[in-house]
């Protein structure tokens, strides 16, 4: 039996989060080892590389070759040597083909067309294909799947988060994120603020006692429109679904989900814990698209009582605000790189590293979406068994419990999710027309005016 | 200095012996051979060596103090110290064949002796690779309620230490399959026209039972302040007035509740997440029945006309329904005043039948020691005394003066009224013919007692009620059953039929 937690704390601030046990055996036994204490230690960011080891070749297999799946692919390939992409799965042949093509125009590697796969069963044969290591983008409906079967297969991966769109997958995630830790199979998934050197050096502060308890605060993701696809009458209605799936909450999760969940993530980061409770409400104004709402604002309960508010939105020409604010005892944090006391003085600041001016400068700093990647191979080459899989099911399935919050009116606890048999999504898997109801859904009852004659 | 070494050298000798020795002996009695030369259990080492942790994958031996004492460092001085003086107890002051082993093994009572801490020391990985689906969702519910002490490995791997027949962990998809009735199908329902006994048959099934004319009049409900064991929800006494009606003769079989299974029983599964709570049928629709059950409902003692057990107070509402349905008759489950009425059967003793509650215990070491008789009640009622811990068949009881079987003891049985300790005091006083209970309330009614109570909670005016939650602490489905309780066997109910006086209409 192998201890591995007084790397990976020194690898990465994980020791205070949920369920950092640190042993490593495959085997339904592990009996008998002496006890694992939790004890906070500050991340040493000289720890932090800018490149991974150097070691045998690991080879990765894409699947959802979209966007962030393109940009995750060379993310990766830039993560450190011996890096290899050999397979590509995704449900349309278009979307591989750019990706195909510009993993050999940016690094110059050819995937052959043997592992390029196309269709729904795709992301098996991508797994079955000889590869380490699994990069997982596809819109995240269907990540609990595809996490279950990599990690049955004993592959290390790097998933986009959310990784779940309703309480059965987020179940299914969790079990799939303790057999991997089980296995010391390497899970990073995409809630990049916590491979960033400026949160993480501002997080260090918190725990360190800098603002004093946390009492409450706010996490935001107003930001812009997203992209849609229109129609196109050559499409089913299930190939115009997965083309234009940020719209569709059966697919994405609503936004709320699908992007808000960073924010949500780095509240239960900071916080050690997450809420159990949400009231929330929203609505839809501009969306183009799909059946889902594109503002939330959402009061989330831990507890202890605490309250923190989360809001979002996706709307153009509003105040945009993409951020977290936590209160303390005796002072405010933005998470990410500024510590105010109660009157509202700076008494704290990242120390950015020094641009070519020789200025301070956060571009300077390792991008966070390269870093996860360099943390992902850094984890495999050394045999950390870093692996963040059950906090972001936990943050999705909070992100979960807003939007039924917001989508039912009602107060919604986290024991009525972890006890939900809900999931979204059809219940045939086929192009063609797919069977969901499609309306956007309405809080609370409506009024019902008196017949014609009656009195009020 | 030298007395000092005259009194220490001698002592630091002995107390190395001691530790040594000491170490020694709690080897030695710690071997299986040592633990099976004290206990004369042949059963329990036959079941031993067929359990899975005889045999084990890995080729290792799981042995007796491995289980039945917590792990070194937890406890397991103290444990074997308290454990081994009362194993001498025993040994030397009770006739070990007087012991009910069978009874050892049930759950709550396996509980006290079987160290959920070992469990968890070699099972370090809740989550193996090949674990299931159902597995991951019953670990995953472990890992959130483990902070509750109610929930131990064995409510699931009861049968992980010691092999018992036909146990069965996960779900029970062949539950019900093999009936052990007779096999006449009746079409017809029975024809009923006037206010005299007669026998049911439920149509498209080969099942028939016995329902008894239950004469109307007055009683008093609740027990005077002076009866023995009497607590404070039993008053106070009220008159009341109580309109004739049929009850079952007995409580209703597992022959009769497959019955029912068999012909509504359904796989769906609904949720309330989305807010909408599921909504109840009216009558007219069809019925849909109940969910395969998690494990072992009859808990293996058998089916045939035992009483049903481990089913929800829902699943006793949609039985009632269906059984209305399908007889063109109106079943219900039974007020609590008409249950109190036709228990007492025009008795206001404690009993239906002579005698008072402290002269029945057998339990306990002043009981023991005071030669009470139990001839009476062991006639009329199965109670903790006479019941070897498990529901048993009507036969083996007396009816009480109405004719009706195991109105106390077997199984408790539901009633329909919400469940309020001041229940009696809201009655409304210029009305009090057929009471029907307080409007609204959290749990139902329970009365009769059951297999598991002594003479004290068997009393006719004694009451109790549901517990929704408690019973259903251990189901690790997702959601819960509605259907099944996993933590409740012995409870079940007895069907009333409506009368109509005036019309004579069922």
């Amino acid at each position: 039996m192998k201890k591995t937690s007084i790397s990976r704390r020194k690898f990465l601030g994980t020791a205070a989060t949920v369920g950092a046990a640190g042993v490593v055996a495959p085997a339904i036994i592990t009996g008998c080892s002496s006890g694992k204490a939790k004890v906070f230690k500050p991340v040493d960011l000289g720890t932090f590389l800018d490149q991974a080891p150097d070691g045998p070749v690991l080879k990765a297999g894409l699947i959802g070759c979209g966007g962030r799946g393109s940009g995750a692919a060379i993310n990766f390939l830039n993560a450190g040597p011996n890096l290899q992409i050999t397979a590509l799965g995704d449900t349309f042949r278009d979307r591989l083909d750019r990706c195909r093509e510009g993993i050999l125009k940016q690094k110059g590697q050819v995937v052959p067309e043997e592992n390029c796969f196309v269709g729904f069963d795709a992301a098996q044969k991508v797994i079955d294909s000889g590869v380490d290591i699994i990069l997982t983008a596809t819109p995240p409906y269907f990540r609990p799947e595809i996490l279950a079967a990599a990690v049955a297969a004993r592959k290390h991966i790097f998933a986009e988060k959310p990784v779940c769109v309703d309480p059965v997958g987020a179940r299914s995630v969790m079990a799939t994120a303790l057999k991997a830790k089980e296995m010391g199979l390497t899970i990073v998934t995409g809630t990049q603020r916590r491979h960033q050197r400026d949160y993480i050096g501002t997080y260090n502060q918190i725990k360190a006692g800098a603002i004093g308890e946390i009492v409450g605060g706010n996490v935001w993701w107003n930001g812009l429109k997203l992209w849609h696809r229109d129609n196109d009458p050559s499409w089913s209605e299930m190939e115009w679904m997965i083309r234009d799936w940020v719209n569709w909450c059966w697919l994405s999760g609503d936004h709320i989900v699908e992007q808000h969940v960073h924010n949500l993530d780095v509240l239960n980061w900071f916080t050690g814990g997450h809420p159990v409770k949400a009231v929330g409400m929203g609505s839809r104004q501009r969306r183009v698209t799909g059946d889902q709402f594109d503002n939330f604002s959402v009061d989330f309960v831990f507890e202890d009582g605490r309250h923190f508010h989360s809001m979002c939105r996706q709307i153009n020409g509003c105040a945009p605000n993409v951020s977290e604010r936590l209160q303390g005892a005796k002072g405010s944090t933005n998470c990410q790189n500024l510590i105010q006391d109660l009157a509202g003085t700076e008494i704290w600041k990242y120390p950015y590293p020094a641009d070519a001016e020789g200025k301070e400068n956060p571009k300077a700093m390792k991008p966070a979406m390269d870093q996860e990647h360099v943390d992902l191979v850094t984890s495999i080459r050394n045999n950390q068994g870093f692996n963040e899989l059950e906090n972001t099911a936990i943050s999705s399935m909070v992100a979960i419990m807003g939007r039924v919050s917001a989508y039912t009116g009602k107060e919604v606890t986290w024991d009525e999710m972890m006890n939900s048999d809900m999931k979204l999504g059809p219940k045939v898997f086929a192009f063609g027309p797919v069977d969901i109801p499609k309306a956007v859904p309405i809080a609370g009852e409506a009024y019902v005016p008196p017949a014609p004659g009656q009195k009020t | 200095m030298k007395r000092f070494l005259i009194w220490f050298v001698p002592g630091f000798i002995v107390g190395i012996l001691l530790m040594v020795g000491g170490g020694k002996a709690l080897d030695k009695t710690s071997t299986n051979d040592y633990c099976v030369s004290c206990h004369i259990h042949p059963a329990a080492d036959m079941s031993w060596k067929r359990s899975v942790h005889y045999e084990t994958q890995s080729g290792y031996r799981v042995a007796c103090v491995e289980c039945h004492l917590p792990p070194k460092g937890h406890g397991y001085l103290w444990a074997k110290g308290t454990t081994g003086l009362r194993d001498l107890w025993s040994y030397w002051t009770r006739d070990s064949a007087s012991f009910n082993w069978e009874d050892r093994s049930r759950l709550e009572v396996a509980r006290g002796h079987v160290y959920e801490s070992t469990c968890i020391k070699c099972h370090e990985n809740l989550f193996p690779a090949e674990l299931t689906k159902e597995g991951e969702d019953a670990h995953l519910y472990y890992k959130q309620t483990k902070k509750t002490p109610d929930l131990h490995c064995i409510n699931c791997h009861l049968n992980a230490g010691h092999y018992m027949e036909g146990y069965t962990h996960g779900s029970n998809k062949t539950f019900g399959s093999v009936s052990s009735a007779p096999k006449e199908i009746y079409k017809e329902p029975a024809k009923v026209t006037s206010h005299n006994s007669f026998t049911e048959l439920i149509p498209n099934s080969s099942i028939s039972f016995r329902m008894i004319a239950i004469p109307g009049g007055k009683f008093k409900i609740g027990s005077s302040d002076d009866e023995p064991f009497r607590r404070n929800d039993e008053g106070p006494v009220k008159e009341v007035e109580i309109s004739p009606f049929f009850m079952a003769e007995i409580e209703v079989t597992w022959d009769e509740y497959l019955a029912f299974y068999a012909q509504t029983s359904a796989e769906g599964r609904s949720s309330d997440t989305e807010g909408i709570r599921a909504k109840q049928p009216s009558e007219t629709d069809a019925i849909s029945g109940a969910t395969p059950p998690y494990g072992q409902p009859d808990q293996g003692w058998g089916m045939g006309q035992r009483p049903a057990i481990s089913f929800s107070y829902h699943a006793a509402e949609t039985y009632c329904r269906w059984l209305s349905l399908v007889t063109g008759k109106t079943y219900r489950l039974p007020t609590e005043a008409e249950w109190e009425y036709a228990c007492r059967a025009g008795t206001e003793t404690p009993y239906f039948f002579p005698g008072v509650p402290k002269k029945f215990e057998k339990t306990g070491l002043k009981a023991r020691l005071s030669k009470n008789d139990t001839t009476i009640i062991n006639s009329y009622v199965i109670f903790k005394t006479n019941s070897q811990a498990k529901t048993q068949t009507p036969d083996r009881v007396k009816p009480n003066p109405f004719g009706l079987k195991n109105m106390l003891g077997n199984v408790a049985e539901f009633c329909a009224d919400w469940y309020r300790p001041d229940a009696y005091s809201l009655y409304e006083e210029e009305a009090l013919s057929d009471p029907k209970g307080p409007e609204s309330g959290e749990e139902h009614v329970v009365r009769g007692g059951s297999f598991m109570d002594m003479a004290g909670a068997l009393r006719s005016a004694a009451r109790d009620y549901t517990r929704t939650e408690a019973w259903l602490k251990t189901d690790p489905q997702i959601p819960k059953s509605i259907w099944w309780y996993s933590d409740c066997f012995n409870v079940g109910f007895r069907v009333v039929c409506e009368f109509d006086e005036k019309t004579g209409k069922l």
